[in-house]
């Protein structure tokens, strides 16, 4: 009788994995990232958001765990810069995604489950308009912005790290329009 | 540094191992000892210099106490730092130097009063030094013309290699006679890219002179170093490292050469320190809620609590010169404004109202005036304003020559300093509370942001 019920729940928890999978390949999540209710932001992996339910029709491919897909130039360790991933863009004084920028950010979560052992710091930067403080608070929300959103596609909390350089750390240090839009970004630095 | 002051200890004549200075970071440990010592008797404290504004300052060459070029040397630094110094206060009037010239030699030992009465001086001092080898000895005398009178009479000596200090000092000392305190000995604490390597976005914590010269490196850990702040006591620094990931606030004890982490990382994110007038309690911004709020800690670290809770990001704290309230940027109401709250976090006003974005708060020290200091944004660019909490008028102290950001008051409440970019270089900037006079320090090299004007 114990061992029947034993069983019952690991055929229940493989249902529940597998329609997690799937919910993940259909269904888009939420454009905007819930900013306040994030406790997931730093580096605990246990406060993970909640998985969504869903009794999608289809199963996705997952990544093989012995990948050989681990073959990815990983950012500069000195600067940062660089990587597979490329940037996010944002307007000016805001962190909200763009559709562009989600679209980047769902290749993203694509590329990350195919790299399992790749682990992402997502830098929030702005551009130097506007003092230290602010510009770090709002780095902070960028970061958080993107960071939410690839958790919401699926990526494992423990390998997204948040971090806001705002406006310390310009791609670009000229001080005109085109190098503060390359600077208002989410970059993002891979390492293995 | 402590201050021996022959008026109130008119008899003692104590030698004081002053300061050593040691700033961590220093490949060679900078060991200053002055000795301050009373030669004269108390002046009476009616000469308190009583109508600022009518003084006439004489300050004539420092006179060597031999020939020979290190004294003299010595004493021309010493002249020109402590005119300098005393100009900068900004409360005297200066006999002009060509007024100077044209009377007889001083004659340090019995200077003759007419001569300078002539010249409309209403206090003389009088300077003479004398190195010998390392050493350096400097002698000030502070005269009433009118009565003859000695004010003040001090003697310093130390070390010969930075002529610089006796000046500072012996500014301090003349401003002992008012009713305000010197700012000749203060330093200002800042962050510079000087030391970057080259691809590598550094920046470190850097001390200076109050007057931009004699600056020292502090963290020298090759990361971002940012957003310094002074303990009241003047004996550490509260900053913003990335040197363990992201930004975290550590507090660097400069005269030790060690440092440590107040916040930690798996708080979230924290930055923006600044301590309490009491230097008991330590305020910073933090995301470790989810959002960006205003918390408190002890000095050490231990204790933080949060005291904002707006969906919006509160940023920027800094405290009343009583610690009972905290002024603070908050986007609440749709663009940055200044807003003040109690140090508990309650009774939240809004402190701004003209402009559209105005950030990063600093509350005057003076009991004096009640004012803070901010950056507006005006037409595009950044500039410094001061809005005066009693009669709610704001005035402008920077305007239209590039952006400036992040004021700082001088611990009297009658400077300010603040960072601006010109020619497409970020420097430290001084000038008095009505911005009358903006002036750039000679900072040095690189980029130089984010001055803390310290004790």
């Amino acid at each position: 009788m114990v061992r029947r019920r034993l069983w019952g729940l690991i055929v229940l928890g493989i249902m529940v994995s597998l329609s997690f999978h799937a919910c993940g390949g259909k269904k888009r999540p939420p454009a905007v990232a819930q900013g306040g209710s994030s406790s997931s932001y730093g580096r605990d992996a246990s406060s993970q958001a909640p998985l969504p339910l869903d009794s999608g029709p289809d199963v996705q491919p997952i990544g093989n765990d012995n990948t050989t897909g681990s073959e990815f130039e990983a950012s500069d360790p000195l600067t940062g810069e660089g990587g597979p991933l490329e940037d996010i863009h944002f307007p000016y004084d805001q962190a909200v995604l763009t559709e562009e920028a989600r679209g980047i950010l769902e290749k993203h979560a694509l590329w990350l489950q195919n790299h399992r052992e790749a682990k992402v710091v997502v830098e929030g930067h702005c551009d130097e308009r506007g003092t230290a403080e602010y510009n770090l608070a709002l780095g902070d929300k960028r970061a958080r912005a993107a960071r939410d959103y690839l958790l919401s596609l699926g990526v494992a909390a423990d390998r997204l790290t948040g971090v806001s350089y705002g406006k310390e750390k310009p791609l670009d240090p000229a001080s005109n329009e085109e190098a503060w839009l390359k600077n208002r970004r989410a970059h993002f630095t891979v390492s293995r | 540094m402590e201050r021996t002051d022959s008026r109130s200890r008119p008899r003692s004549s104590p030698r004081r191992r002053l300061s050593l200075l040691a700033v961590s970071g220093l490949a060679i440990p900078f060991v200053l000892w002055v000795e301050a010592r009373a030669q004269q008797p108390s002046a009476d404290a009616s000469l308190v210099f009583e109508d600022l504004g009518t003084q006439r300052f004489a300050i004539p060459d420092c006179i060597p106490k031999s020939g020979d070029e290190a004294s003299r040397e010595a004493c021309r630094t010493l002249t020109q730092v402590l005119k300098s110094d005393l100009q900068f206060e900004n409360l005297f009037k200066f006999v002009p130097d060509n007024l100077l010239a044209a009377i007889p030699p001083l004659n340090p030992d019995n200077p003759n009063m007419i001569d300078f009465g002539g010249i409309n001086a209403s206090i003389l001092v009088v300077t003479r030094a004398q190195a010998t080898g390392s050493d350096l000895s400097v002698e000030m005398k502070v005269i009433f013309v009118k009565s003859g009178r000695v004010m003040l009479a001090k003697r310093y000596s130390g070390k010969a290699d930075n002529p610089r200090v006796f000046a500072h000092q012996a500014s301090d000392d003349i401003m002992t006679l008012t009713q305000y305190r010197g700012v000749a000995r203060t330093k200002i604490a800042f962050t510079s890219d000087r030391d970057a390597q080259a691809n590598r976005r550094t920046k470190e914590i850097y001390i200076m002179d109050y007057d931009g010269f004699n600056p020292r490196r502090v963290t020298v850990n090759r990361s971002l170093n940012l957003l310094p702040a002074w303990s009241p006591d003047g004996r550490s620094l509260a900053y913003v490292s990335y040197r363990q990931g992201g930004p975290e606030v550590f507090l660097a004890h400069i005269y030790e050469g060690r440092s440590q982490s107040l916040t930690s990382g798996k708080d979230g994110q924290a930055f923006a320190p600044a301590f309490s007038p009491d230097g008991k309690r330590i305020a910073y911004a933090s995301s470790r809620g989810g959002n960006m709020e205003i918390w408190v800690a002890n000095a050490d670290g231990t204790g933080a609590r949060r005291l904002t809770s707006s969906p919006g990001l509160d940023t920027a704290p800094f405290w009343s010169p009583t610690g009972n309230e905290i002024a603070f940027t908050s986007d609440r109401s749709g663009t940055p404004q200044i807003y003040a709250m109690d140090s508990e976090g309650l009774n939240v006003r809004r402190v701004t109202t003209v402009g559209n974005w105005n950030d990063a708060p600093a509350w005057s020290p003076s009991k004096q005036w009640s004012e803070i200091a901010y950056t507006s944004r005006l037409d595009g660019g950044f500039e410094i304003a001061v809005k005066n909490l009693e009669s709610g008028e704001v005035r402008q102290i920077t305007q239209g020559q590039g952006s400036c950001e992040y004021p700082t008051w001088a611990p009297s409440g009658r400077h300010l300093a603040f960072a601006c970019r010109r020619g497409g270089k970020w420097q430290v900037a001084v000038a008095d509370r009505l911005g009358q006079r903006v002036q750039l320090l000679p900072a040095g090299a690189g980029n130089n942001v984010y001055p803390d004007w310290g004790p």
